[in-house]
């Protein structure tokens, strides 16, 4: 019996299954999905998001398309997936309720997507799981603020797990990951 | 050599599923039928604990394992991991079930009426040994006249009860009327999508009654009953009676995805038993609490040791065999079958990382006088 | 999205068997896995075609990571042949279409029941461990909600003090396979059923371990590069199965983990565990051209990472 073939819409959320699996397992080194952009986002909600699930984001068009996936659309502060295109100081706020999970559940801390840029902007010192000592990443198009949230909301096992997406590109932090914003050499 | 070092183990696994095929014979299509329509409580029960209201699927999976039970539920619900759900069909009431057999034991008679239905209750159990010397036993041999509304006419299943009674009132409901169950709780019931799914996520403590309710439908009906004996026998907690046990068929009422119209897919058979405790009751409180049971299929044992058992969960300090988390883990038919058969697997690393220790420990154990040393956590220990 | 995109060949089962919302939420369920190292995530776990407790944990991770580019090997006990290893590995295949491997080194994903191999795994493998009993703590507390309170609260203090009985009773631990370890300094966790030899494989490790219980519905896993020790008091350690003196029957190697086989008339010959191994060991041996990855041990019994395997000098070669 031949194996069953995949169907290109299972191929692509497989490669961006993989992508995403090796980015939170070596948080620091991005992987590269099959889409880029805001494309990269909607793929990602299709790889992880049904009926059985839900999520939120502030982007019309992004929600509609999650919408197909059979997902619920739920408010920030309850939405298991959430997807941020740009992240500027009113999504932050959106961010600062996102659901961190409990003691006895802190798998239902949200997973967040998030669009930037990778190799250009803030030098961040990461160390934690996956990370052999530390590494450096430059990350743009974020507001400082958001590290400074996180460091005051994510307290692992307590948190939300962080996917930055640039292009094709993205770069896991889950929960675990200490991020220390560095200053500039001059 | 032996069955680990086999090489070519699939050659092994190919052959030795030969040899069990041969015990059962060829497979046929003419084999499920017969199965499907002779066998029906066998098969009620295999689509009862595979979770999956399928009688030909389930004939199948009897004649492909050649009637092990365990196998045949196992094969049933690894077919039901391919199939999406495509949709929620309707709460079913329990007054609008086409009834075929209605027994209440707390009273003589009740609303509605007794109906003694479909059973093998009152025959003696007498093998028909006729048959094996070439008598054949026909439909309406017993020489009975059946009430018109029952004639079976038919061989089709559906239509051999030709079903009358379709909407028999709930016991529970005259009982609720006379103030000695608690009133069902108001408002409609909830929407069958937001209902916690025990195939969806896994059961946490204590259940949610859904959970509840649907483990005990897919559960074993040999451990159901096993623990549901040690209750009845006088470790249990509560002094039930039957309130009421239903055996029906009931609409599958879907609503169509465009129109929103309901319209019916088709009737399934399930069963269902009450079963009422007269012991327990708080001052203030209604004096009977109900315990109860339904499945997909006709399996009476079942519906009723699970409604007893229903009963002893929700005692206050239950036996340890009645505890909610032991009665629905060690029901689990597939997975209390597949970790029994699963020691059949080597497990010579475990094996022999036990003998290790228990070498060591034999050779240098601790002598009279020696002292222990601190023992103090080590810094891997958690904050 | 394109008609094409939605239509393909009618086949009997989907790619990797499960349909397309079982794969989803497996995929959801291991994101948070590694995201919360050594967490127990609940997770539906549908019925395989396999009977429970036979490694459909493991399969359903396998089968929702797996694609048509990766090189799967499956062992059981160590043993890439053993008729359990061969049927999982061929249901992987039948509903996957991967290749098929008993090298360590080429595998992308490689399933195991009760061991690790004995090459060092590197970056970007997979290691998938069949669980039959997620919980650490069942043995002092059988009572899963409560044992998940204890989780929660990270109050372990029943372990240490059964640690310490073990200690007064017989002079030394007695949990033989499936020793327990604290990962990431926060949760204790039960790493199967492998031999406390191949324990020390899974600290500060260059690949993704998934643990994957399907009967109990749990799945966790060890990120590369993470903290896993196996409780111990600072002055009592935990100690791996002595292989000293034992002898491979088949290759002449020693200080790997053996399997032991009892001969007639008394005594035990013995031969390495890891039959994808031995393999080597012998293509070697005959002059094939064969590379052979550095192992977690050396020939002198020696862990490859100095200070892992406390009290016995690793670290001093």
């Amino acid at each position: 019996m031949a194996a069953p073939m995949m169907s290109p819409a299972d191929a692509r959320q497989h490669a961006a299954f993989t992508a995403l699996m090796w980015a939170l397992s070596y948080p620091g080194r991005p992987a590269r999905l099959p889409a880029a952009g805001p494309d990269a986002l909607g793929l990602i909600g299709e790889t992880l998001v049904d009926l059985e699930t839900g999520f939120f984001t502030p982007d019309a068009a992004l929600a509609a398309r999650l919408a197909r996936t059979g997902g619920r659309g739920l408010p920030a502060a309850a939405a298991p997936y959430q997807f941020y295109p740009r992240l500027g100081p009113a999504e932050l706020e959106l961010l600062a309720a996102a659901p961190v999970g409990s003691h006895a559940a802190p798998d239902l801390g949200a997973t967040v997507v998030v669009g930037c840029a990778i190799g250009q902007g803030a030098r961040l010192r990461l160390s934690g799981p996956g990370i052999a000592g530390s590494c450096e990443v430059l990350v743009g198009g974020l507001p400082d603020e958001l590290w400074e949230l996180r460091a005051a909301t994510v307290r692992a096992p307590l948190g939300w797990d962080l996917f930055l997406v640039a292009g094709e590109l993205v770069l896991g932090v889950p929960r675990t990951t200490a991020v220390e914003v560095l200053p500039w050499p001059m | 050599m032996a069955y680990v070092a086999a090489r070519g183990g699939e050659r092994a696994i190919a052959a030795s599923e030969e040899l069990h095929g041969r015990l059962s014979g060829p497979l046929s299509g003419e084999l499920v039928r017969a199965i499907e329509r002779q066998l029906p409580y066998l098969v009620d029960r295999v689509m009862g604990e595979g979770s999956l209201y399928a009688p030909e699927l389930a004939a199948l999976a009897l004649a492909q394992t050649g009637g092990d039970l365990y196998e045949a539920v196992l094969l049933l619900r690894a077919y039901r991991s391919t199939q999406p759900r495509i949709a929620y069909a309707q709460p079913v009431r329990q007054g609008e079930l086409r009834t075929v057999r209605r027994i209440s034991a707390a009273f003589k008679d009740i609303p509605g009426g007794q109906i003694l239905g479909p059973s093998l209750d009152y025959s003696h159990r007498l093998l028909k040994l006729g048959v094996l010397d070439g008598q054949n036993v026909e439909l309406g041999m017993l020489n009975v006249e059946l009430p018109s509304e029952q004639e079976t006419s038919s061989a089709d299943e559906h239509s051999a009860f030709n079903i009358q009674h379709s909407t028999l009132p709930a016991v529970a409901d005259w009982q609720r009327a006379e103030g000695l169950l608690e009133p069902l709780p108001a408002g409609e019931p909830a929407d069958p999508a937001g209902l916690p799914d025990v195939t969806r996520e896994p059961i946490s403590f204590p259940a949610p009654r859904a959970h509840r309710l649907q483990s005990l439908a897919r559960a074993d009906t040999g451990g159901v009953l096993a623990l549901g004996y040690a209750s009845m026998r006088g470790y249990g907690m509560s002094h039930p009676t039957v309130n009421e046990l239903r055996l029906g068929y009931a609409e599958l009422t879907l609503r169509h995805p465009v129109t929103g119209v309901a319209f019916s897919a088709g009737r399934v058979r399930v069963s269902q038993a009450e079963v009422v405790d007269t012991g327990a009751g708080k001052p203030g409180e209604s004096p009977l609490r109900l315990g109860f049971t339904a499945t997909i299929g006709w399996n009476e044992v079942k519906t009723i040791a699970g409604a007893m058992l229903d009963l002893e969960m929700s005692a206050p300090d239950p036996h340890p065999a009645h505890r909610e988390e032991f009665v629905l883990y060690h029901t689990e038919p597939v997975e209390s079958s597949g970790f029994c058969i699963h020691y059949k697997l080597p497990h010579y690393v475990t094996f022999g990382s036990a003998l290790d220790n228990l070498r060591k420990a034999a050779g240098e154990g601790r002598r009279e006088g020696e002292t222990l040393p601190e023992a103090t956590p080590s810094a891997g220990e958690a904050k | 999205m394109t008609l094409a995109e939605l239509t393909h060949p009618r086949q009997d089962y989907s790619y990797g068997f499960l349909d397309a919302f079982a794969r989803r939420e497996l995929r959801r369920r291991i994101l948070k896995a590694i995201a919360i190292p050594g967490y127990q995530v609940p997770y539906a776990s549908r019925e395989l075609p396999i009977a429970r407790g036979w490694g459909t944990g493991g399969l359903q991770a396998t089968l929702s990571v797996a694609g048509p580019q990766d090189v799967v090997k499956v062992i059981d006990q160590g043993a890439d042949d053993s008729v359990n290893a061969a049927n999982l590995r061929r249901f992987i295949a039948r509903m996957t279409g991967v290749e098929t491997t008993t090298d360590t080194a080429r595998a992308t994903i490689i399933q195991s029941r009760h061991r690790v191999p004995e090459e060092r795994l590197a970056e970007g493998q997979l290691l998938v461990l069949q669980v039959p009993d997620p919980e650490p703590l069942r043995a002092v507390q059988p009572d899963s909600s409560q044992a998940r309170e204890m989780h929660a609260d990270a109050d372990y203090a029943q372990m240490w003090l059964s640690l310490y009985e073990q200690l007064v009773r017989f002079g030394r631990f007695m949990q033989g396979a499936s020793y327990p370890v604290i990962v990431n300094r926060r949760y204790l966790m039960s790493p199967s059923p492998i031999p406390r030899w191949d324990t020390p494989a899974l600290h500060q490790s260059a690949h993704l371990t998934i643990l994957s219980a399907g009967r109990e519905k749990r799945l966790y896993a060890v990120p590369p590069y993470t903290d896993v020790r196996p409780i111990e008091f600072d002055d009592v350690f935990f100690q791996v199965e002595d292989q000293a003196g034992r002898v491979c029957m088949i290759t002449g190697a020693a200080q790997k983990f053996m399997d032991e086989l009892p001969q007639p008339g008394g005594g035990s010959r013995f031969r390495i565990s890891d039959t994808g191994y031995v393999e080597k060991l012998l293509a070697a041996a005959r002059g094939e051209p064969t590379a052979i990855g550095p192992t977690y041990y050396d020939d002198q019994g020696r862990f490859w990472m100095p200070g892992v395997i406390r009290g016995r000098g690793d670290g001093d070669s």
